[in-house]
């Protein structure tokens, strides 16, 4: 009997796409989606076992080598960086990745320092290099959306998903600076280890995805 | 007084235990190296940050721990081991006939991102097999990193070659252009199957292309080779790996083998056959190296070199765990009597009998009860008795 693969998963709405694209793969999550008490939840028709996890920490189990694969937004990967392999687009988890101004304003047309609020600071940072431009990074944890309503940020980098909140907030989205949607990652050394382990479950992940549905 | 007394982010102090787990790989490494005909070279902690920066060295300028000296100028902690001994071949060794075989046990500092577990400071053992190319070179290199982790005592491990002609040739092949190329590197080096599908739908299909994308699947047994050979048509570098496989294999190496073609990191840097070693419980490659003409060159001594390093930590912490013998015995001794108290020491296993500087017999018994040794063996006027604990 091979090993069992280890895989973290990112709690909430990934979480619920993936169970979705294991179900459509045959694995039996009943585990995960009744998790009691348990923290490492065993798929009992495949040697596979899922933690879940908040979204950093996806990579940061998976480059450690303690979880052999892991599911996570690539706003995440882009953010945070590391040494994995990124072997998937699973192609849920659909968002944009914009910068988005105060409607009317004009970001570009002035020699002032702009200044960006952001949960993103190295994507951030990294997207106004390429353009070669100085800009003032400001990290918020929580809604970003409030920073330029009370004057602290003329413009944010944030994830848009339907855009609604942005329009409430009197912001509009200039410019995307990626397109995000879930990855599929894989510790260096388990590839190495584990390769047909795990080159079935990526194969089984593919067919799925490419299963009219 | 205020003053930290934790050690800096990166750094840990290594006690008892751990310390015999990595005196242990080190010393078996060592005993491996010399006995092959290596021998050891010890750089400075401290180099000029030029070194690596301008000798063509892949190691990012931001993780390089930097000092300034009284001067002004910017010094490094050694990032790297193999930089500064092309320095010593290429200049102190110029007059020393080549091929120069040499190994290191050396730490190396990087200084990672924040908060993410990784150790500033790599104890590195490795060699360098300078002033020798082709197949012998490169075989004698593959077959020490096999012996290198054996000697440690693990058995669960693969070395796996790559060759960084192979990319390069399958890239000249196409059409793509340079900015492009690095682009597809990258995602060769992430194993990145979905991306790389996606930029060949966009390209005219090249059967030469069609190859570059196939790369990072290209991993695996000898049969990987047989692959990228249908995939590429004839390729030299493929038949140079098959030609060494086939030397390793019958040597008995061969199940110690395998490849990944993939393998495409540090292109600039490295010229030929590289590789990387697997251990089970290892998160990550604990052995590393490949061939690099060009470095001794930029010393101004151009000589074809290859060599590797093993991460001495991380192959340690994957043997069982060591333990420490415990202390059974403490002497309790008359000022007259510090030979015998000593012969008494040494006479015993390592590790398990110390002397007691306590001046009186109650609190040697003390001191033995608080170390949880069972006697004490008591010297006195040319006598011994032994108290029980």
């Amino acid at each position: 009997m091979s090993e069992r693969l280890r895989i973290a998963l990112t709690k909430g709405r990934l979480q619920d796409q993936s169970v979705e694209l294991f179900e459509g793969m045959g694995l039996d999550c009943t585990p995960i989606k009744n998790p009691g008490r348990r923290l490492v939840h065993s798929i009992p028709n495949y040697p596979l076992d899922a933690v879940l996890a908040k979204a950093p920490d996806v990579i940061t189990y998976v480059e450690h080598g303690v979880c052999d694969l892991g599911i996570v937004g690539k706003d995440t990967i882009l953010e945070k960086g590391g040494a994995f392999y990124e072997v998937m687009d699973l192609g849920f988890g659909r968002c944009r990745f914009a910068l988005a101004v105060k409607e009317g304003s004009d970001f570009y047309g002035t020699y002032k320092t702009r200044r960006i609020a952001t949960k993103y600071p190295a994507v951030t940072k990294e997207f106004f290099e390429k353009k070669g431009m100085d800009v003032s990074i400001i990290k918020i944890e929580g809604s970003v959306e409030l920073a330029p309503i009370l004057e602290l940020a003329d413009a944010i980098v944030d994830i848009v998903e339907t855009g609604a909140t942005l329009r409430e907030n009197g912001l509009v989205p200039i410019e995307d600076v990626a397109q995000v949607s879930a990855r599929l990652l894989v510790n260096i050394a388990a590839m190495k280890l584990h390769r047909t382990e795990i080159l079935d479950f990526i194969s089984r992940c593919e067919q799925e995805l490419k299963r009219p549905k | 007084m205020h003053f930290s007394a934790n050690t800096p982010e990166g750094t840990r102090d290594r006690l008892f235990v751990e310390c015999q787990e990595r005196r242990q790989v080190q010393s078996a490494l060592i005993a491996l190296f010399q006995s092959r005909g290596y021998h050891e070279i010890i750089t400075p902690e401290v180099e000029f940050y030029d070194l690596f920066t301008q000798s063509g060295c892949p190691i990012p300028q931001e993780t390089m721990l930097k000092i300034i000296d009284r001067s002004g100028k910017i010094m490094v902690m050694r990032p790297d081991c193999t930089t500064p001994i092309a320095r010593v071949a290429a200049t102190k060794l110029k007059t020393v006939p080549l091929p120069q075989r040499l190994y290191y046990d050396q730490t190396v500092f990087r200084s990672g991102a924040a908060h993410r577990g990784g150790s500033s400071e790599i104890a590195q053992c490795g060699i360098e097999l300078i002033g020798a190319s082709g197949p012998k070179a490169d075989l004698e290199i593959v077959v020490m990193a096999v012996d290198a982790l054996r000697s440690c005592g693990v058995e669960d491990f693969h070395i796996e070659l790559g060759h960084a002609g192979f990319f390069r040739t399958l890239a000249r092949r196409t059409d793509i252009p340079e900015e492009d190329l690095e682009t597809i590197r990258r995602l060769i080096e992430g194993k990145n199957f979905a991306a790389l599908q996606d930029i060949l739908a966009e390209r005219e299909a090249h059967a030469s292309s069609a190859a570059l994308f196939r790369l990072p699947y290209l991993f695996g047994g000898v049969e990987v080779l047989d692959e990228a050979e249908t995939l590429a048509g004839e390729n030299e570098d493929i038949a140079y790996l098959r030609g060494l496989y086939e030397i390793l294999d019958a040597a008995g190496y061969g199940r110690f083998i395998k490849f990944d073609l993939g393998m495409v990191h540090q292109i600039d840097y490295y010229t030929g056959v590289v590789f990387r070693g697997y251990l089970s419980g290892a998160g990550a490659p604990v052995l590393s190296g490949g061939r690099y003409d060009h470095l001794a060159e930029a010393f101004g001594r151009p000589a074809e070199a290859t060599g590797f390093a093993v991460d001495v930590d991380a192959v340690a912490a994957c043997l069982p765990g060591a333990q420490l013998p415990a202390l059974t015995c403490v002497v309790h001794f008359e000022n007259g009597e510090l030979l015998r108290a000593l012969a008494a020491v040494d006479a015993r296993p390592v590790g398990t009998c110390e002397l007691s500087p306590c001046r009186t017999l109650e609190s040697s018994i003390n001191l033995a009860r608080d170390k949880g040794a069972d006697t004490v063996l008591v010297l006195e006027n040319g006598g011994e008795r032994v108290v029980t604990v």
